[in-house]
């Protein structure tokens, strides 16, 4: 698949790299940075993928890095490659906190080991980061004392070998405790004149795994799908629970979980990974009400200054509170002595963003806070009129609540050799996906 | 750390004194100091000093045969693999030793070992390696991961010494029909075989039968994800349905990987299932359902991978008549943090997605992105707006609307752009849209860019008849030819000999004379003179009426023959949709271009034959729900009718005139070098090329 893998400085020049197969020449890469100049030369944009001279240039940016693949077929399967090298990062980042140039340094011989690991002659292999952690361990000069200690060579863990790829035996914690997560994060598009556009939520549902042996987890949710087709026959009393079933759509699952099963039976079962992972997400395209509402009047007086006049509205339940919430609003570059008067959180002009930023740590369900802004702008300007099509963006954070009303109904832990107790933890929390905006006028 | 020196460039004495300092064995200190030196050896050759580090040899081979450390050991290998490439003869010595770690009884060492031989070119280390393979591979008693490397080597021996390595592809086979092999061994073996059917000559009719699939399919929920992507992926094209049951059977029992985490995992599922779709009598309505939510969700994804599902959601929708995909077309709205490649390919998608009866949505969001901050955005969105007046005829008052509205913003680039698509409007409806024309010529001196100055005159000359002053604005332009770029003088060349043509008056005449006069003498470009000469000679003989072959009307024919209208493709030759299909998730699916088209190593795939096959790929029948009976077999159709795409008649094809009109892309570099009577013989790859990447983003 990949030919091999390097790692480049912001210009393209390479940190570090490992190849795997001899059909992209070596001298590839030095065409590399020119290829990046030349794509943003072009059109100021860098699309992730390049040709040059039959070689396909396959990469990611990552903070001040980017990791690229070669490979010289045209049939390379890309979705593969991109998958990988986002897994890549993550385990990295496992084993190096931040990944960036300094940490690449750094960390080369570790990382080296690593590339042999995941990646056998350019196709990817394990790459859950606990089983990683067995071959090869923290730091580097670690290994010196075992080395000392046992004359032979570590034997290698025997895991690899069990159908459980992703989990090592023998893991013992003192208290069995399960963390679940529900996080939902709402992505909404709303049109200036507040209609929306578009609305979903992306919901998953994250692990911390602290259970000893190999224990056979079994999750029970409201969903219409895993629930309606079992007939709620192992659980009776639950179908005349008070809340409504509801129905997720793309439900897509950490490898750990048995397809299969769930496709014919609807139960999610699984053997969970030790530590954290990512258990499922889902998606829902319900038609919702901002949860955030805004509006902004923003009245610009050419040459001579912008007043905006803005209203910010929590529409959740009263008992609610949204926390942490921060809506950016744009003004024009140039915009200057900044006067404002409000009556909640705090105002603050970004002139670096060309933004107003409105800073609301707790704002309560129902409530409704608003404050009116002037900016003056030069006298002297452009012969266009200065346009503002930014969006207004909105972060949030609601604690103890999810949008779509799913719940976790039971989390069952069973482990068959050592029948232990264990507990397990709920939260929920909803909070502002990467596009939740509001388009001016 | 001390790591930050060892990035940094030594010579090969200074290492090798490092290295002999504290050679005392058993020593902790020296053996971090030894272990430090040996970081700098590699560090030194990332950095690409390996000459230097050559000198190293014999150091290395030292320190391998004393010290157990793996990590030594690691360190070892990989200075070996480095240096394969200089085939020092140290590497015989260097053979005992990987010879000795392949035996020793660890299995990391082990598996170590046999990467290094595969890996080192030279035929002694080949041999080994053959040796080695064929002896892991029949004992049960080997892990997994040992196995699978041993597999990997054959993949390398085969592209050493294809010959020689040949008889091991029996092995495979057994590896791949034991049953008592490991599932992640199986799997691999299925992955390679499959490989080397694609990348090699070898294994023409490499072919999966039915009870291996389904074995496979089994053994999916025991593989590691990235081995389940590669089995779904082996087993497009090399598994053959022979009826249509089989291919329901195992349509069902792929659809679950569908809802995998792994982007490579559902994207490779997914293909294989729209795979054996071609294989199957029906539809349910559920799977089409499946699949469609299943791209949507991937949309989440980072902006690489999104990026891909955008690309391959286009191939889908250039595919067919009526899409496999339906998906709202608000997904594809244009969100503003998206990089700009994502943006651009959102926008060829809603351009696709365009029909009569959510245009006016698509509309208000194209307005918006066409009055964005964003000039490259603000004229990709003008540039779908006119090519959406094209495609839909019976909206395109709605289109035009719109194009006139923004033109009244008054803002450069946005008039200009709009002039640049009108051209292709007007075309297409010659007698519509007089009234608008008015309005266009207000803006003649805003015209500024080659394209827009080209499209402009190009309008003038066409519709004279309603412009009273049409001779005084085609003079505005005239009057410039020297300084104009070749594209433009082009188009005025083209222009005065037509008026004159279709309005001979003497002030026309002189006009034409005037240009021709200039473009004969004065212009350096052979291609602009000739044809300048071509016309003129044309003429003059038309005039004369010496030959009584060439009159004025024959002339003018030649000269003004009625265009061929404009149609729009937007569809694939289905052959080359049926290829691309079976390469969802490569790179021939984002730059939609058949893989042999580049490479021709890579050998196009096709659909097999097979009795269940659906030969003259007519749209399916979809059975809504479940149930298999076939009682209410109604079409697709009528189910959902705001999915299908308007199937106009016949695809009409444009093959001469210009670029296509729906091309978002002005390709720059790519219409200097065509000349206006570009020949559009092979249409299919035109259509890909402007869909290419190559430069997209222009």
């Amino acid at each position: 698949m990949a030919s091999s893998i390097y790692f480049c400085d912001t210009k393209g020049k390479t940190i570090l790299s490992r190849r795997y197969r001899d059909d992209v020449p070596a001298s590839a890469i030095e065409r590399f940075p020119a290829l990046l100049l030349e794509a943003e030369h072009e059109s100021s944009i860098i699309p992730p993928c390049l040709t040059h001279n039959d070689v396909q240039y396959l990469f990611v940016q990552h903070n001040d890095i980017y990791v690229l693949t070669m490979s010289r077929s045209l049939s390379v399967n890309v979705a593969q490659i991109f998958s990988f090298l986002y897994k890549l990062i993550a385990v990295l980042e496992e084993y190096v906190k931040t990944v960036e140039e300094e940490s690449i340094r750094d960390n080369f011989v570790i990382i080296y080991e690593l590339l042999d690991e995941m990646l056998d002659y350019g196709i990817p292999q394990i790459t859950e980061t606990k089983m990683l952690k067995q071959y090869i361990t923290q730091k580097s000069f670690k290994l010196i004392k075992s080395a000392k200690k046992s004359k032979n060579v570590v034997r290698p863990p025997s895991q690899l070998t069990k159908s459980v790829s992703w989990r090592p035996e023998g893991i013992v914690y003192k208290k069995n405790e399960a963390f679940l997560d529900v996080v939902e994060s709402i992505n909404m598009l709303i049109s200036a004149n507040g209609q929306v556009l578009r609305s979903e939520i992306l919901g998953k549902v994250r692990v911390k795994s602290h259970l000893s042996g190999m224990p056979d987890l079994k999750l029970g949710l409201n969903d219409k799908g895993i629930f309606s087709s079992d007939n709620s026959a192992d659980k009776p009393g639950e179908s005349t629970g008070k809340r409504a079933n509801i129905e997720l759509e793309d439900l897509k699952f950490h490898q750990c979980v048995r397809l299969s099963k769930f496709e014919n039976e609807k139960i999610i079962t699984f053997i969970p990974p030790d530590g954290d992972f990512e258990l499922m997400n889902y998606r829902l395209s319900l038609p919702i009400k901002p949860l955030i509402w805004c509006d902004a009047k923003i009245q610009v007086h050419s040459q001579s200054r912008i007043e905006i006049h803005c209203r910010a509205k929590a529409q959740i339940k009263k008992k609610s509170t949204a926390n942490s919430v921060e809506i950016l609003i744009p003004v024009p570059e140039d915009a200057d002595s900044p006067k404002f008067r409000y009556s909640h959180g705090s105002l603050k002009y970004v002139p670096e963003k060309n933004a107003i930023l409105w800073k609301i740590k707790s704002f309560t369900g129902g409530k409704e806070y608003s404050f009116a802004a002037q900016l003056g702008l030069p006298s002297m300007s452009d012969v266009d009129v200065p346009k503002v099509k930014r969006p207004i963006q909105v972060k949030f954070q609601i604690p103890y609540f999810t949008t779509s009303g799913i719940q976790v109904r039971y989390l069952k832990v069973h482990e068959p050799k050592l029948q232990y107790q264990s507990y397990p933890w709920v939260r929920y929390i909803t909070e502002s996906g990467d596009d939740y905006t509001i388009r001016t006028a | 750390m001390s790591d930050q020196r060892i990035f940094s460039r030594y010579k090969a004495y200074e290492i090798r004194a490092e290295l002999q300092q504290g050679n005392v064995k058993k020593h902790r200190a020296s053996a971090a100091k030894r272990k430090n030196a040996l970081k700098k050896i590699i560090a030194n050759i990332t950095m690409g000093f390996s000459s230097e580090m050559l000198d190293l040899f014999p150091d290395v081979l030292e320190f391998w045969r004393i010290d157990d450390n793996m990590e030594v050991k690691r360190i070892c290998h990989q200075y070996l693999v480095a240096m394969a490439s200089t085939k020092s003869n140290h590497f015989e010595d260097a053979l005992r030793l990987v010879v000795g770690d392949l035996t020793s009884g660890s299995e990391r060492l082990q598996t170590l070992a046999l990467r290094t031989l595969a890996a080192v070119p030279l035929d002694p280390y080949a041999d080994e390696c053959h040796k080695a393979v064929r002896t892991i591979l029949q004992k049960s008693s080997n892990s997994e991961k040992l196995k699978k490397t041993a597999l990997y080597a054959i993949l390398k021996l085969l592209n050493y010494d294809t010959t020689r390595a040949s008889p091991l592809l029996e092995l495979l086979y057994d590896t791949l029909s034991n049953h008592r092999e490991g599932p992640a061994v199986r799997a691999n073996a299925l992955f390679i075989l499959n490989e080397i059917q694609e990348t090699t000559p070898m294994l023409q009719n490499f072919s999966v039968d039915f009870d291996t699939c389904a074995d496979m399919l089994e053994l999916l929920a025991k593989l590691n994800e990235w081995d389940s992507a590669r089995v779904l992926d082996s087993l497009t094209g090399s598994y053959v349905p022979h009826s249509h049951s089989d291919a329901h059977h195992f349509i069902e029992k792929s659809v679950s990987q569908l809802q995998h985490n792994n982007t490579s995992v559902v994207l490779n599922a997914f293909k294989f299932v729209l795979y054996l779709t071609k294989y199957v009598d029906y539809l349910t309505e559920r799977l089409l359902k499946q699949l469609s939510g299943s791209m949507v969700s991937l949309l989440n994804k980072p902006a690489e991978l999104q990026f891909l599902v955008l690309r391959n959601i286009i191939l889908l929708l250039l595919g067919k008549e009526k899409p496999v995909l339906t998906i709202d077309i608000s997904y594809f709205f244009v969100e503003f943090n998206d990089p700009i490649y994502i943006k651009d390919t959102k926008l060829e998608i809603l351009y696709l997605l365009a029909k009569e009866d959510n245009l006016s949505q698509i509309l208000q969001e194209l307005k918006e992105y066409a009055t964005d901050i964003d000039i490259q955005m603000s004229r990709k969105a003008i540039r779908a707006i006119g090519n959406l007046t094209v495609k839909l005829e019976q909206s395109a008052d709605e289109c035009i609307a719109l194009l006139i509205e923004l033109l009244d913003f008054e803002v450069e680039y946005i008039v200009q752009e709009i002039v640049s698509v009108f051209k292709n409007v007007l075309r297409r409806y010659p007698e519509r849209y007089e009234l608008c024309l008015e309005k266009l010529v207000r803006f003649t001196d805003w015209v500024q860019e080659p394209e827009s100055r080209g499209s402009m005159i190009w309008i003038i000359t066409q519709n004279y008849s309603h412009l009273p002053n049409y001779l005084e604005l085609f003079q505005l332009f005239a009057n410039n030819f020297l300084d104009e770029v070749l594209e433009v003088q082009f188009v005025i060349l083209g222009s005065a000999v037509r008026l004159f043509t279709r309005n001979p008056t003497p002030v026309t005449e002189k006009l034409c004379v005037d240009i021709l006069k200039n473009a004969t003498e004065r212009i350096d470009d052979p291609d602009l003179r000739d044809r300048a000469f071509v016309y003129w000679r044309l003429l003059s003989f038309a005039q004369n009426g010496q030959n009584g072959n060439i009159g004025m009307d024959a002339a003018r024919e030649i000269i003004d023959g009625t265009l061929p209208p404009i149609a729009l493709n937007t569809q694939l030759d289905p052959q080359i949709v049926e290829e691309l299909e079976l390469n969802i998730g490569t790179i021939a699916s984002i730059y939609l271009k058949p893989v042999n088209q580049v490479f021709r190593l890579n050998k196009p795939k096709s659909l097999p034959d097979s009795p269940a096959l659906n030969e003259n790929r007519e749209p399916l029948t979809i059975i809504a729900g479940d149930s298999r009976s076939r009682s209410s077999s109604f079409i697709a159709d009528s189910i959902q009718p705001e999915f299908r795409r308007q199937s106009s008649s016949p695809v009409k094809k444009m093959d001469d005139y210009d670029k296509p009109a729906e091309t978002i892309n002005p390709l720059k570099d790519r219409r200097k070098s065509s000349s206006p009577s570009l020949h559009l013989s092979r249409k299919p790859s035109m259509l890909a090329r402007k869909l290419s990447l190559r430069r997209p983003f222009a």
